[in-house]
């Protein structure tokens, strides 16, 4: 099949947001809507329309929603487990600091923590790219707020940079900074949380942080925050930027 | 609580859910599942399909909530296309039912039933019927076809005698006319 212009995809648009073309044509309009965000704006307006033309209302059928809860409880979600992330010599350096903080908080239970931890924090990022501005502020000004929150400071060596975060009873964290550097775009920050002796990665939080949003499971003990090459790495190498202990309210 | 679900914006629900939060997977459900289910029902003659669909969609919002992006668009049009899509992939995956409804769409569409019935249901009943009202006839039937009766461009225009370059142009026009007429009611954002 002709690869189509940008003029022919726009005349499938209509039928393509009302699920009207054939296979192979819905395939290569979604490749191009992928590279052309006017395309991709008119298809969302399209479906937007679609969607009140739909208009119409029943009653949720018996049983589905129990037929869903279900199938969650099927596929609970996933645990991180960063044991085999980290051999056991990268844990000492760099993090020797990280490990002093940890250490005056509690004692620490090593948690099962799950392979799926990357699966995890992608979903995450993409929720927080997908929310970010407003929502993700106006939410993190609510665990701000939070009664039950547990805030944490974290701080550089020097005291000069600064960024706190806020645990939700739920596992829900947030992190505010406006004292962070903005770094190369070839780089980003990365925040770590120290459970046990593991440094669990909950994401990578780009080169210019503002509000993030994060998830973390277990006891934590202490967050810290480095600067890697974009993406992210498994494993640090690096000294942490800011560092703050979690004190448990 | 600080955030009460019920009070909480679809984007904030769907941010709750990728926290796999199943209270906010549930109230997502309670807003949404009533227009989903009408949707699928109307495309699919089987009740247990339109049920399945159901639970297909609202367990894909589950498993990927990062596929809604709040800045393009609303959860409640992104769940309905969503089944849309399902449901018209069921469709088209059983010859015997396609062709019964192509018969069935083909009769609709010589009777020129409008879409004004489909939506006398909803708070914003009356406004998108008078602008559906003011579409081409020609436009409306496209679209109903395409949309309701889950056929590709290709089959209205062979329903319909009409050139496929056509039918395509009037879906087009007639969902951006239909989308104008609606902003200017105040029933769609601009």
């Amino acid at each position: 099949m002709r690869r189509f212009g940008h003029a022919e995809v726009a005349e499938l648009l209509g039928a393509y947001a009302l699920d009207a073309l054939e296979v192979d044509e819905a395939r290569q309009v979604a490749s191009h809507l992928a590279d052309c965000p006017s395309c991709a704006a008119e298809v969302t307006q399209h479906r937007e329309v679609a969607g009140l033309l739909a208009a119409g209302w029943l009653p949720a059928p018996d049983g589905v929603w129990e037929q869903i809860a279900e199938a969650l409880e099927e596929n609970p979600p996933p645990v991180p487990d960063v044991l085999a992330l980290a051999p056991a010599r990268r844990r000492r350096g760099v993090w020797a600091r990280v490990a002093t903080v940890a250490a005056v908080v509690a004692a620490l239970v090593i948690g099962a923590l799950g392979t799926r931890v990357f699966d995890d924090q992608r979903r995450l990022d993409d929720l927080a790219v997908a929310l970010a501005g407003e929502e993700l502020t106006r939410a993190a000004n609510a665990a701000a707020n939070h009664p039950d929150a547990v805030p944490v400071a974290l701080r550089s060596a020097d005291g000069s940079v600064e960024a706190d975060a806020y645990l939700l009873p739920d596992g829900t964290g947030f992190l505010v900074s406006d004292t962070l550097a903005a770094l190369d775009p070839a780089e980003t920050y990365q925040l770590w949380a120290v459970v046990g002796t593991a440094k669990i990665s909950l994401g990578v939080l780009g080169p210019d942080p503002g509000v993030s949003a994060f998830r973390v499971v277990g006891d934590v003990s202490a967050l810290a925050i480095t600067e890697e090459e974009a993406g992210g790495v498994v494993v640090s190498q690096r000294a942490p930027t800011v560092v703050g202990a979690v004190v448990p309210a | 609580m600080i955030d009460p679900l019920k009070d909480a914006s679809d984007a904030a629900l769907v941010l709750a859910i990728g926290r796999y939060r199943e209270d906010a997977l549930a109230e997502a459900y309670r807003r949404h599942a009533g227009a989903a289910f009408a949707l699928a029902r109307r495309l699919l003659a089987e009740r247990q399909l339109a049920e399945e669909v159901l639970q297909e969609v609202f367990l894909r919002l589950w498993h990927h909530p990062d596929r809604f992006d709040p800045d393009r668009g609303t959860l409640r049009a992104y769940l309905l296309a969503q089944v849309h899509g399902r449901a018209v992939d069921l469709l088209r995956s059983e010859t015997a039912r396609r062709r019964r409804e192509e018969r069935e769409a083909r009769m609709t569409a010589e009777s020129a039933v409008d879409l004004e019935r489909e939506v006398m249901d909803l708070t914003m009943a009356e406004g998108v019927r008078e602008v559906m009202a003011g579409l081409p006839l020609d436009e409306r039937r496209a679209i109903e076809l395409a949309y309701f009766g889950g056929h590709s461009y290709r089959q209205v225009a062979v329903m319909l005698a009409t050139p496929e370059g056509t039918i395509k142009s009037r879906i087009r026009s007639g969902l951006r006319r239909m989308r104008d007429g609606l902003v200017e009611a105040g029933i769609a954002a601009p």
